[in-house]
């Protein structure tokens, strides 16, 4: 059984309107606005170098935007994240599982989800949890005691999803799942975002650019090209009949 | 033969209390070099201030050394804090830490020891305590108090800070803070006062192993200096951040000193003690305990 959490269980959703951000004198996102509706799992799809990454990092309070608003409704309580610092990001209650994983390579699996529980609201939740991820993620249950950076990329996929999941997150940003791992582990990885995002009631925004992996789990898609959202799907069929998806992804 | 292995067990067990020693001036180090990047030479400084705190306990009101130095904990976790904030706002923020930060902490091992000299004088000061004289006779060997109180204080704050790095959320922090800042972040922790706290711990510890010091031997203010490299060559010796790893070097190097000084004299004791670091780091350049 997933956990729930405790109390009724509000939906929380994420809207992201006219933002602009860049790097130095280089525009990486022009006006990008987009939603995602509670209880939602949207794909944001791109090739490399389209402006996914930044637009998550914006959101994160990684990146500064230069403009534009993210409003975050968690729970019933609406939140301007633009100009609050990451911690506190993550604290409200929005997750994210960058690019590159960003594990604790010299600490054990098990000290590394445990430190996805550092939030303060999800340290009571923290056996229950521990247990649901080591139900879903059964490597991880035999791995708990060896160091992060010793684990194979596939494993080390999981140990990041897993972990951003300690924290009990109400919204979560996942950041291409897919690099650099086999075929088959990337269909597996998908199924598990999928399994964890039902089991937690979960509002998920994901980034990728390998597109029939993602529409598989994907409510709705917006394909974003060098910076702007060119094109917003309303299903997964909407996407797959796409032109501008048939140029990125059929070389057609 | 009999004298010879009394000799040999007694230099053993001395060099196992020594080594206890050894942990306490080191496990400070153990945080801010092992765990959070921070060479930060003035710790000896920190020890000797420590020591004559205690001293000032003990000569003026008759405090017991060690209890004055639970006493003070807090106020050198305080001075710790103090010092790292300026510590990051004048360097680490403007990732300037590495050469001027070692001059930030090379000079405020001066001016700690200048302050002392001014204050104190150059003169040796010791303490009383009723464990400083007696000794403890099991079977051949011997225990002297002086050495035993220290060893048991030091394995009692190893084990209490170990316990809190293992068991707590902020202790989880500090041993992942030098890992990876972003990630930390992402885990809702800000990175900036974890080490703020980190430091600070390891700052309190120099409280301790202060009084741990001044019980041992008589204390003036430069001799602080004398224990820099012992410090470091104990902390990579056990493995960057492992307190297993300090306690287990520590030990060896208070026992290789204590068999050298027994069977070929004290002079010889650094020389072997440092070329036994130099082999082992040839062997395991991670260090005893190093991940």
């Amino acid at each position: 059984m997933p956990p729930t959490s405790c109390g009724p269980t509000l939906a929380s959703s994420l809207s992201i309107s006219g933002l602009d951000a860049g790097y130095g004198s280089v525009r990486v996102l022009h006006d990008v606005s987009l939603t995602v509706g509670a209880g939602e799992t949207v794909a944001l799809l791109g090739t490399n170098g389209n402006g996914k990454s930044t637009l998550l990092k914006c959101v994160m309070g990684i990146v500064r935007p230069s403009g534009g608003s993210v409003i975050a409704d968690i729970d019933g309580t609406r939140h301007e994240l633009i100009g609050h610092s990451t911690e506190a990001i993550v604290e409200l209650g929005v997750g994210f599982v960058p690019e590159g994983r960003r594990l604790f390579p010299r600490l054990s699996v098990t000290e590394n989800l445990l430190l996805g529980a550092f939030r303060r609201p999800a340290r009571p939740a923290i056996a229950r949890n521990l247990e649901f991820c080591f139900e879903t993620f059964p490597r991880l249950k035999e791995r708990s005691r060896q160091l992060a950076g010793s684990m194979s990329g596939g494993e080390q996929q999981m140990l990041a999803l897993a972990r951003a999941l300690m924290s009990a997150p109400r919204i979560l940003l996942i950041d291409e799942p897919s690099v650099g791992l086999a075929p088959l582990l990337v269909a597996r990885t998908i199924d598990k975002v999928k399994e964890l995002k039902e089991g937690y009631q979960l509002t998920v925004l994901m980034a990728e650019q390998n597109f029939t992996q993602a529409i598989r789990i994907a409510d709705r898609g917006y394909v974003i090209v060098h910076g702007r959202i060119e094109f917003a799907g309303n299903s997964a069929a909407e996407l797959n009949d796409n032109e501008l998806i048939r140029q990125f992804y059929l070389g057609g | 033969m009999e004298t010879s292995f009394d000799l040999l067990s007694n230099a053993v067990v001395s060099g196992v209390l020594l080594g206890g020693f050894y942990a306490a001036v080191t496990i400070g180090v153990s945080i801010s070099f092992g765990m959070l990047d921070i060479v930060n030479i003035a710790h000896p400084a920190f020890i000797i201030l420590g020591s004559y705190i205690a001293y000032i306990a003990n000569a003026t009101f008759g405090i017991d050394p060690i209890l004055a130095a639970v006493v003070a904990l807090p106020a050198f976790y305080l001075l710790g804090v103090a010092v790292y904030q300026i510590y990051y706002l004048a360097f680490e923020r403007r990732g300037e830490e590495a050469l001027r930060g070692l001059a930030f902490f090379f000079g405020l091992l001066f001016i700690t020891e200048v302050i002392l000299v001014l204050v104190f004088g150059v003169d040796y000061r010791l303490v009383e305590a009723p464990y400083i004289g007696p000794t403890l006779h099991v079977g051949a060997v011997d225990l002297p108090l002086r050495l035993l109180v220290p060893c048991l204080v030091a394995l009692a704050l190893v084990g209490g800070l170990q316990v809190f790095l293992s068991r707590t959320f902020l202790g989880r922090a500090i041993l992942a803070v030098a890992q990876d800042q972003l990630a930390l972040r992402l885990m809702a922790a800000n990175p900036v006062r974890i080490k703020r706290i980190a430091f600070g711990l390891s700052i309190a510890t120099a409280s301790l192993a202060g009084a741990v010091l001044i019980v041992i031997q008589p204390v003036e203010p430069s001799i602080g200096r004398d224990y820099i490299g012992r410090v470091f060559a104990i902390c990579v010796l056990g493995g960057m951040g492992s307190f297993a790893g300090t306690l287990v070097a520590a030990m060896t190097l208070g026992i290789v000193e204590s068999l050298t000084a027994t069977f070929y004299g004290p002079s010889w004791a650094p020389a072997v003690a440092f070329g036994f670091l130099l082999i082992t780091l040839a062997v395991r350049p991670a260090g005893i305990f190093g991940r």
